[in-house]
């Protein structure tokens, strides 16, 4: 083995091996002997632009989001370029490498094989070549989409477009619901540095598919920026949630392939569930066993992620889909996805493969995937927030309850947040719940001021109060403090 | 859910004994586990085996990459080219879902041609109706010096040819073949597919492209 050490750019001594390298598509990638980070060589030569676009992304761009609040939280969601470095004439840069849980483990059929969004975003990979512990379940999908959308909000809020958002370039683990942006080298920095692709094809925004045969200083053709982003963005949710192409459908518009996808994909793009112009249904053909039932829309419909991400994917695919400006922006989607993991509650099935579903807002409740019903008492809690401290209001926000689920700080004050400011101080329960004795009660683990508002009656930290339908409790005095109202749900 | 089929049409006359036929069932067998680690190729590549020398014979039938099998190949006898030509176009025909006005088909199929020698049958009729089917990117490999490039040149403009038939050239030649495969599920799995070899990915230095 040959050890090479050299000095990046910015002083610090940089070793690899050079041995074996993994060759991506365009650059050369070797380990440095504790594996701890990646040397990544340009086989080709970087013209002027790039040179810079790399300073700047190693430079301003990764101070600008590594140096402040939520730095380590950051580290988890991008494997981001942290020095350049120069060796026999080429250009490289120093990566952190990926976690190990972004591998298949080793005792598995896959092992080794990065997990990369593709082996779950297909229905067929996911039902027949996904080992079975790797699966995760509906939570874990939506914290995986959580985290992609943080991401791609904060390189929003920093500026920066990422402009081939796709399963290729995220890392996604199942098991634990944690995303990995990777590949952030060639992000766009709007006005500075043009894209050097136009995206990956399922990924495409319309606008860019449809006037990408335009001359390249044609002032209407149209280039990945911000709003492709949010486009990508969805389609990638839609595909984490659903294991299907939201604009795949069985509409013909021309035997030549190329046409076929240009349109399907460009000018006449159209959503597979389309309220009104269902011309675009998939429709199941004799050799589609394996992608059952994801394809199916019929049964699985989006509808059923619930009123937050329905309302969510509508913008998305109908409104927004030919109109840029009308899209969800990544900050949306963390807000709906966040109050969806809210509302969904265990299957009773052990055996049912997304464990969990979303609550479908009706008295007798049915998990979608498996077909059983819910059998029980079904707390519900929803959430009133007040800005004079007398009046208040509905957050459309709603929290399903469940043996072991817990409340949260951000449940009990409308001005917190579950995100990366959070302080880990802030982020531990603070009531939990049970079903004891024929009955829902939550145990008051850390509120100092919760109130049953119905009875009248302080709820010191220790104690217990039974839930029941109709009931009103005051969980904070503090300002923002929040009401809930608790429905019974009983099938 | 659209099909990448990938026809493998390989030359096992008797000129092929010994290291070379041990050899392609070892690369056939790299393609097919590489194959298998590759998402974009296990949801949508299928495979099939035809071998030819005196006789032509479908080995493996058009099967999921996932779960083909391949049977004990042995090399000896002629190298039936014309029918082996003949049998891929009728083969693919009854295989390959074509689509209607209302159903998409399958992705055209790509087909890698592997021969180590001159035909010992005439090709003008398999070659005709060959020329008369609908294919993806076409890739016919010369095997050592003996195959015949004016006559590969006819069937496909994507020659290549390995100096010498031995185990490193053959397996190079199927490590090619995995990433042109997995290259071109990737592609057709965003919807378009790639019509010239340029699309490909550059092969290694045991195999250098005919150049005309």
């Amino acid at each position: 083995m040959s050890l090479v050490t050299i000095q990046a750019k910015d002083g610090a001594s940089v070793e690899f091996i050079k041995k074996d390298p993994k060759q991506g598509g365009v650059k050369d990638v070797y380990f440095s002997p504790d594996r701890s980070y990646v040397v990544a060589f340009y086989r080709k030569e970087l013209d002027f632009g790039s040179k810079e676009r790399l300073e700047r992304l190693v430079g301003n761009y990764r101070v600008g989001i590594f140096s402040k609040q939520g730095a380590e939280y950051w580290k988890n969601l991008f494997r981001w370029p942290e020095r350049i470095v120069e060796y026999e004439k080429k250009t490289g840069i120093v990566v952190p490498v990926y976690q190990p849980n972004f591998f298949f483990p080793e005792n598995t059929t896959l092992a080794g094989a990065e997990k990369e969004g593709k082996w779950f975003t297909s229905a067929k990979n996911f039902n027949r070549f996904v080992p079975e512990g790797e699966k995760g379940n509906l939570l874990s999908y939506l914290r995986i989409c959580i985290n992609l959308s943080r991401a791609v909000r904060r390189l929003h809020a920093a500026g920066l477009a990422h402009s081939d958002l796709s399963y290729k370039n995220c890392l996604v683990d199942p098991k634990t619901g944690d995303a990995c942006i990777i590949d952030i080298d060639g992000l766009v920095v709007p006005n500075l540095f043009a894209p050097d692709v136009l995206g990956t094809p399922d990924f495409m925004a319309p606008e860019v598919v449809t006037t990408m045969k335009l001359d390249p200083k044609d002032p209407n053709r149209k280039y990945p920026c911000r709003e492709t982003d949010q486009h990508a963005l969805a389609i990638l949710i839609y595909q984490y949630l659903f294991h299907r192409h939201p604009l795949r459908g069985s509409k013909v518009y021309s035997d030549d392939t190329e046409i076929q996808e240009s349109l399907e994909m460009g000018e006449k793009a159209l959503f597979i569930e389309h309220p009104t112009d269902t011309s675009n249904r998939y429709k199941i053909q004799k050799n589609d066993k394996d992608f059952l039932p994801w394809i199916d829309t019929g049964k699985l419909p989006y509808k059923i992620m619930g009123p937050y991400l329905k309302e969510l994917f509508e913008q998305a695919f109908i409104k927004g889909l030919h109109t840029p400006s009308e899209r969800p922006s990544a900050d949306d989607w963390e807000a709906g996805l966040i109050k969806t993991a809210d509302l969904v509650q265990p299957c009773l099935n052990k055996d049912c493969v997304k464990k969990w579903y979303v609550f479908d807002n009706s008295t007798k409740p049915v998990c979608p995937y498996c077909g059983t019903k819910f059998k029980g008492q079904l707390p519900v809690f929803d959430l009133y927030s007040s800005h004079d401290g007398k009046n208040f209001r509905a957050d459309n926000h709603r929290l399903m309850i469940y043996n072991n689920q817990y409340l949260y700080l951000w449940h009990v004050f409308r001005n917190v947040f579950p995100n990366e400011k959070l302080p880990d101080s802030q982020k531990k329960p603070v009531a939990y719940f049970s079903f004891h004795k024929n009955q829902w009660i939550m145990i008051n683990q850390t509120l100092d001021s919760l109130v049953d508002l119905t009875n009248n009656k302080p709820i010191p930290k220790g104690s217990a109060v039974p839930l029941t339908n109709g009931l009103k409790l005051q969980l904070s005095q503090e300002q923002f403090g929040r009401v809930v109202n608790v429905s019974l749900v009983k099938a | 859910m659209r099909r990448l089929p990938v026809y493998l049409l390989i030359d096992v006359s008797g000129s092929m004994t010994g290291e070379p036929i041990e050899s392609v069932k070892n690369g056939i067998q790299l393609l097919l586990s590489t194959l298998r680690k590759d998402p974009q190729a296990l949801e949508s590549a299928f495979l099939s085996v035809i071998t030819f020398s005196d006789r032509v014979t479908q080995v493996v039938p058009l099967t999921e990459v996932a779960t083909v099998q391949l049977p004990n190949i042995t090399a000896s006898g002629g190298t039936s080219l014309g029918q082996a030509l003949q049998t891929l176009t009728e083969t693919a025909n009854k295989e390959i879902n074509k689509g209607t006005s209302s159903e998409k088909g399958d992705w055209k199929p790509l087909v890698f041609l592997m021969t180590d020698g001159q035909p010992t049958d005439s090709v003008e009729r398999g070659l005709q109706a060959f020329k008369e089917g609908k294919w993806g990117i076409v890739v016919a490999c010369a095997a050592g010096s003996g195959a015949d490039t004016n006559l590969l040149r006819r069937i496909t403009e994507n020659v290549v040819v390995l100096d010498t038939c031995d185990s490193n050239s053959i397996k190079a030649f199927f490590m090619w073949v995995s990433s042109s495969v997995s290259a071109s599920s990737k592609r057709v799995d965003s919807g378009a597919q790639p019509d010239t070899l340029n699309e490909l990915p550059p092969p290694p230095e045991e195999i250098s492209l005919l150049k005309f």
